[in-house]
């Protein structure tokens, strides 16, 4: 049973993962958190559930979903951090806190408050390896994050963007001294995150086939906690802070009560705030700055 | 010519008769009932969590108020409905609670909703004194807790408990189960906790999972954990703490990983269209509630043509097209709070609001031998007097289960 539990940890972990990854963008970028995230999330799986309702096969689903949820994430750019660079430092906080409510309800409206259902366009394989059993929907949640984190990996580390990207994060008036369009990297920048987490929110809508308007708020704060373990603006470490909170998640629930979970995950939290601030990967991160 | 004054005779004297009669009867009617409507309360979270099973619930008073005006309302009043969001929150909860006591003056209130609302806005009832029916909240004791205003048109979960655990357990030779329960949600949680062990122990079943049932919470996205727990023990059955959609999700998983075992549970999985969104994997699924749409009763029968009609008009959509339980419970209560206006002599006048609040108390203490669609009252604690259906899922929708 250990083996399954661990295997079930890391499918849950690595689409926090990718929320994690796209906190982790805008606040490398703009040291500013982004509370409506968790809210793209949701809406990236509701227009996937949407198209997959239309008899869309599941790639298309997917794409679609990552590029709603991009532009509803450069929207959030615009309307809530843009507007708001000279303002208070909290403002743009603020802004997006309630942008999201205004996404939830928005979702409300359309899709209702009771659990949406993606239709079982496919039929699911289930491979039995040893005492594990894994379902060919496991098995493509795991290879889309993997290939999502390794391609954006890449992209960052080697691609002129990617660069530009890097130099803004690092010091956005000398980058644009340098002839980077600071605008259009920010925009691109929320774009990707907004993407990711919408790639998220269709492949977890998929597990379980359902969905309700309110599932961004508790993935928005894991993915949050998943930044702090991983270390703020470190983008492996946040793919590694998701993956833990995934285990641990599911771990508390096989071995404990789900009552703990909660206290378990923002324990640790605060116990990195207060010890660890850097997160798992943070002090590499300094050294080389 | 002599039949002309025949005639006029004649409808002399009906015409003396008719006078009379009024006169006989508007100064009774008009001392009764004053005032230009009568206000009922409506507290539902028309927004949040339950919003779309709130809204059924303001189409179900909304309904008896048009039935009931239809007839020239009560003493000739009107009734009106006055609608406040709880928004599923306990804090606004008692924010509408207030509005709708104070500032709107209204005679009676329908809701809340929850179970965890209703906890909240209770003892603030009785602060108020003013009567809540509860429509859908079904945790044990919670009225009994908040007497002498609280009042809950549900039963509670261990009566229905009791009738679904004895069918499942005909139908499917049950020995020894599984429980998995929310431990979040109020009811669901009271289900799983305090409701379902001892109702499978006074049938004689052992419970595998013991004092430490698996434990999720409400709106869990994942439940590959829990499952591949409740599968390592092999039970013959499972009995869920659970509300709808999370007993979709718990059902769908354990199809996934190969369990084939039956679920029960009790009313709170009818919220959210479990055999429609199920298919496949929820047949045989059993639980049991106090109204269906199958019951073929008059009194159901015009609730349905009643609901439809008032749903054309207000929160028209595709969740609130289909009435299920709850609506018939907020229905029930509005001829409730009709009925004790007529027969307490409630005036209506703002300067007796206290008294005749109180006097709708009285009456519904009392209330036992009501003819609803499927209420009859309250018992001395406060819920519903209601006959137990239970029903099982059978070709994608709900059916009721004949017992003897």
């Amino acid at each position: 049973m250990f083996l399954q539990q661990l295997i079930n940890g890391l499918m849950l972990g690595s689409t926090y993962s990718l929320v994690a990854i796209g906190y982790t963008l805008v606040m490398g970028l703009l040291n500013l958190l982004n509370i409506a995230h968790g809210d793209v999330f949701m809406f990236g799986a509701f227009l996937g559930l949407s198209l997959a309702m239309l008899n869309m096969p599941l790639y298309l689903s997917l794409i679609v979903g990552m590029i709603g949820a991009g532009v509803i994430s450069v929207l959030i750019e615009r309307l809530c951090f843009r507007p708001l660079r000279e303002a208070h430092f909290l403002s743009p906080l603020v802004s997006t806190v309630a942008f999201g409510i205004l996404l939830e309800n928005v979702a409300t409206q359309i899709w209702g408050s009771e659990p949406s259902r993606y239709p079982q366009t496919t039929d699911v394989a289930q491979f039995q390896v040893g005492p594990v059993l894994i379902s060919s929907i496991q098995i493509i949640i795991l290879a889309t994050s993997v290939v999502l984190m390794v391609a954006l990996d890449q992209f960052i580390k080697r691609t002129r963007t990617g660069r530009s990207m890097r130099a803004t994060s690092e010091n956005p008036q000398t980058a644009s001294l340098l002839g980077v369009d600071v605008n259009w990297v920010t925009t691109g920048t929320f774009f990707v995150s907004g993407a990711l987490a919408g790639a998220a929110g269709v492949l977890t809508a998929l597990v379980y086939l359902q969905i309700v308007p309110f599932i961004g708020i508790r993935q928005g704060l894991i993915g949050m906690v998943a930044m702090v373990i991983g270390g703020l603006g470190n983008l492996r470490g946040a793919m590694l802070g998701g993956i833990i909170i995934g285990v641990i998640e599911v771990m508390n629930d096989a071995y404990f009560t789900a009552s703990y979970r909660d206290m378990i995950i923002f324990g640790l939290f605060f116990l990195f705030l207060v010890i660890r601030p850097e997160g798992l990967f943070g002090a590499e991160e300094k050294r080389r700055s | 010519m002599s039949l002309g004054r025949k005639t006029s005779i004649f409808g002399f004297v009906t015409f003396s008769i008719l006078i009379l009669a009024l006169a006989w009867h508007t100064p009774v009617l008009a001392q009764s009932i004053a005032g230009k409507e009568i206000r009922i309360g409506a507290l539902f979270p028309i927004t949040g969590h339950g919003a779309n099973a709130a809204k059924r619930e303001a189409i179900g008073v909304q309904a008896a108020i048009d039935v009931i005006n239809a007839q020239g309302g009560v003493g000739g009043v009107p009734l009106k409905m006055y609608l406040e969001d709880t928004a599923s929150n306990p804090q606004e909860g008692v924010n509408a609670l207030r509005k709708l006591a104070a500032d709107q003056k209204v005679l009676a209130i329908v809701g809340p909703h929850y179970s965890s609302v209703a906890e909240s806005t209770f003892p603030m009832g009785n602060r108020l004194k003013i009567v809540q029916i509860a429509v859908a909240s079904s945790k044990p004791g919670l009225s009994e807790a908040n007497r002498p205003y609280a009042f809950r048109n549900t039963i509670t979960e261990d009566k229905v408990a009791d009738a679904v655990v004895r069918e499942f357990k005909k139908r499917y030779n049950i020995k020894k189960v599984a429980i998995i329960t929310d431990i979040k949600d109020a009811v669901a949680r009271s289900v799983g906790m305090q409701v379902l062990p001892p109702a499978f122990k006074a049938h004689g079943i052992e419970i595998l999972t013991g004092d430490n049932p698996v434990t999720f919470q409400t709106n869990d996205t994942q439940f590959t954990a829990q499952i591949t727990k409740l599968k390592s023990l092999k039970p013959d059955g499972i009995g869920m703490g659970a509300l709808g959609p999370d007993a979709l999700n718990i059902i769908t998983e354990a199809r996934r990983q190969g369990m084939n075992q039956p679920f029960m549970s009790t009313a709170p999985v009818h919220e959210g269209d479990l055999p429609q969104k199920g298919g496949k994997a929820v047949e045989g699924t059993f639980s049991g509630s106090c109204w269906s749409p199958q019951l073929d009763t008059p009194e159901s029968k015009r609730f349905v043509e009643a609901y439809g009609k008032t749903q054309k008009k207000m929160f028209t959509s595709e969740f609130t097209e289909t009435p299920d339980y709850y609506p018939v419970f907020a229905y029930d209560a509005v001829f409730m709070i009709a009925e004790a206006i007529k027969k307490a002599g409630v005036t209506n006048k703002p300067d007796d609001l206290t008294q005749d609040r109180e006097k709708i108390m009285k009456y519904f203490t009392n209330l036992r031998d009501f003819k609803g669609v499927a209420s009859k009252g309250f018992n001395e604690a406060g819920d519903g007097i209601k006959d137990v259906l239970v029903d099982e899922i059978k070709g994608g929708r709900w059916v009721l289960i004949k017992s003897k």
